[in-house]
């Protein structure tokens, strides 16, 4: 029969059609991935034969990778990097989404509207002047150097994905707990916090990801070893000779930065559970 | 156990609105008082107060004789049962109605021993290790009081508990807060906007008017004797109907009728009546058929009726007619306090009458109606005050 909403049961012609979308889109996000891991596991030789398995798989390119100490550094300088600007931008903007949703102070439009103009403000207006006001403040190739920018960039993004969770929160919970003999530390340590971890988890992914994929700054902003991060030392690998591009080395790169994400996304994919709050009010 | 004074607490809000003003009045060791009035009227601000949630602005709040103004929530030891219930989601019922006793650091069997009593005596023992989204209004309801009985607190607080509840879930809700209430004798202040639910179940109660009290007393003399106009309109169902009056002499003239007043009730109204406007209240029950009056030596008048709607509810009959006669400016305001569908138009005045089941009356023929003149009130228009009343201090609030 017609079907008018979602819930409505498909026809055949509908399921096909429906089947035929979803692998599109699955082959298009997942060919590049497939290539990019076939073309790691590839001895140099074949790198250019085309195909997608070409059989003898082999981990040389990872071996490379890893005897290269430009490559360890660079992870290690990720992973801290990443890890230290996620807690700080999350605390930082627990405390200002808390104040949004729970106080009323003058300019509070101000902030959340100053937050959003940073958030659209383009990286790459500001890449010239900070280059030299690192240098001169000797932050330049350093972690903070690049902490301060990835916190900065990703503060307002983390504020409003926050606010939001916050809003849904019944705050009554917190008027119960204290009630019930809990100081306003415990009733935030054993009510509120439990509710607000899945809106925390959340933000700390956007966060972590943005700092984890950034090329730019990093680029920019580092010059050896001591704060290079992944994206960049992967521009900075070199083949056997000048003239040999390393595409099996960058492959393999590619692979192993991409780990931790997914590993990240899967771990905490299961605490976003939404509708956590619900069943606290009637409704 | 504990007494609990209200001295002319006032509450002004950040944005200068005075939401209670000067509410003074005492709830008595294990009694279940009810605070109720129309939505807005500052009921929930006053609880807030008295549970330390809000600030007070001026006056003093005493427990047993000791100032807990300034006594942080946690420490009054009082249990609060909340509109929203505000259950924990993220715990079982067990962790939820244990939590209190957590946070005191209870022994653990002592802990579990009392949360096995609280559900035993709520039915919930079955749901202990559920969630609360998967419990029904009325069991989330129950998770909420037993959050509180576990406690054993000096007070229970409790802010619409059953408003979130379906009819017949709140009527059985009712009976069985009642029960609790009685068996465990704490003392509980009930806030209500129904005033059904305000003559069950209280011992005595407060009724509020933006932000001021009207009158304390119990349900009876609420509806028997009631301080003014707004508390005469609010309590009753259905309401009792108001009418634009006169006095002359010992005669009140009606509407549809003029109605000598006994000598006492002109007795206590004295000379205050003369040269304001006038407005009476009849309870639908003080009128009947005329043919069925039981008791022949009452004093009543007799008038004719153009019935236009008949309510046959079983055990009792509602009949409805319209009178001539202006609403007051006083009338109309009530109206919009009392949140009733309005009077009319201005012109006209609607009349509910409870008739004996027995009665001939039909819709759109005149039927002669007996009216109770001993049960007349008379309020002042303007002030409101019910002339009448015969409790001797017209006082709008009673103290204790
Ligand atoms: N935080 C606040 N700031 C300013 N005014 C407030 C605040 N909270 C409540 N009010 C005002 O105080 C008045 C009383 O509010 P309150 O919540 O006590 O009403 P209520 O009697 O509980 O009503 P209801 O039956 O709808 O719950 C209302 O007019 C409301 O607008
Ligand atoms: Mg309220």
């Amino acid at each position: 029969m017609a079907t008018t909403g979602s819930t409505a049961k498909r026809t055949p012609v509908d399921s096909f059609v429906w089947a035929l979308g979803t692998i599109v889109v699955v082959v298009y996000a997942l060919v590049p991935i497939v290539w990019l891991v076939s073309l790691s596991l590839k001895p140099a030789d074949k790198l250019n034969d085309g195909k997608f398995f070409s059989g003898s798989p082999t981990m040389e390119n990872y071996r490379t990778i890893f005897k290269d100490p430009q490559f360890k550094h660079a992870l290690v300088n990720s992973i801290g990097i990443a890890l230290i600007a996620t807690v700080l931008a999350v605390v930082l903007a627990m405390f200002a989404a808390y104040a949004i949703v729970r106080l009323e102070f003058p300019g509070k439009k101000l902030v959340l509207s100053g937050a959003l103009a940073i958030a659209m403000f383009p990286p790459v207006a500001i890449i010239g002047p900070l280059f030299n006001m690192w240098r001169a403040l000797h932050l330049f190739d350093t972690w903070a150097g690049l902490i301060i920018p990835y916190m900065t960039f990703t503060l307002p993004l983390a504020i409003w994905t926050l606010s939001a969770f916050f809003r849904e929160i019944p705050w009554d919970l917190d008027k119960a707990a204290r009630v019930d003999g809990a100081t306003p530390f415990q009733a935030f340590r054993q009510v509120i916090a439990p509710l607000a971890a899945p809106g925390v988890f959340t933000s700390a992914i956007l966060v972590f990801i943005f700092a984890w994929n950034d090329f730019l700054f990093a680029a920019s902003l580092t010059s050896t070893n001591r704060a290079r991060t992944v994206p960049a030392a992967i521009a900075f690998f070199t083949g056997s000779s000048q003239f040999d591009f390393p595409a099996g080395s960058i492959a393999a790169a590619s692979v192993v930065v991409t780990i931790p994400i997914i590993v990240m996304v899967l771990i905490f994919q299961r605490r976003i559970v939404a509708g956590l709050t619900s069943g606290a009010v009637k409704g | 156990m504990s007494e609990i004074v209200l001295d002319k607490l006032t509450k002004r809000y950040g944005d200068g609105y005075e939401a209670v003003k000067g509410a003074d009045f005492t709830v008595a060791d294990g009694e279940f008082f009810i605070l109720v009035g129309p939505s807005g009227c500052g009921k929930s601000t006053l609880l807030n107060m008295i549970v330390g949630l809000e600030d007070i602005t001026s006056g003093e709040l005493r427990v047993d004789d000791e100032v807990i103004n300034d006594v942080d929530p946690k420490d009054r030891n009082m249990a609060m049962v909340f509109q929203s219930y505000a259950i924990y989601p993220h715990m079982t019922v067990r962790d939820n109605i244990a939590f209190p006793l957590k946070i005191k650091k209870v022994p653990k069997e002592e802990i579990a021993k009392r949360v096995d009593e609280a559900a035993e005596l709520l039915e919930l023992t079955e749901h202990l290790d559920r969630k609360p989204v998967h419990l029904s209004g009325g069991q989330r309801q129950r998770v909420a009081m037993g959050r509180a009985i576990v406690r054993e607190p000096a007070a229970f607080l409790m802010d619409e508990p059953l408003s979130n509840l379906d009819a017949k879930l709140r009527v059985q809700m009712r009976t069985v807060l009642a029960r609790l209430q009685q068996r465990l004798g704490t003392t509980t202040v009930y806030v209500t906007h129904d005033q059904t639910e305000a003559m069950t179940l209280g011992d005595r109660v407060a009724v509020m008017r933006r932000g001021e009290v009207q009158q304390v007393g119990t349900p009876k003399e609420l509806y028997n004797d009631p301080a003014n106009l707004f508390v005469a309109g609010f309590i009753g169902s259905p309401a009792m109907n108001l009418l634009p009056a006169e006095l002359d002499g010992g005669t009140v003239k009606l509407p549809m009728v003029d109605v000598e007043l006994p000598a006492d009730i002109r007795e206590r109204i004295g000379d205050r009546a003369s040269g304001r406007h006038l407005i009476a209240g009849i309870r639908p029950e003080h009128f009947e058929d005329a043919a069925l009056v039981g008791d022949p030596d009452a004093p009543g008048v007799t008038f004719k009726a153009p019935i236009d709607v008949i309510e046959w509810m079983g055990a009792e009959l509602y009949v409805h007619f319209t009178v001539e006669g202006s609403a007051h400016e006083e009338l109309r305001e009530l109206a919009e306090d009392l949140e009733t569908v309005g009077l009319g138009p201005t012109d006209e005045a609607q009349i509910v009458a409870r008739l004996d089941i027995h009665s001939e009356a039909k819709e759109g023929q005149d039927t002669e109606l007996w009216l109770d003149t001993r049960k007349v009130l008379l309020f002042d228009a303007d002030s409101g005050e019910n002339l009448t009343r015969e409790a001797a201090a017209p006082a709008t609030a009673d103290g204790s």
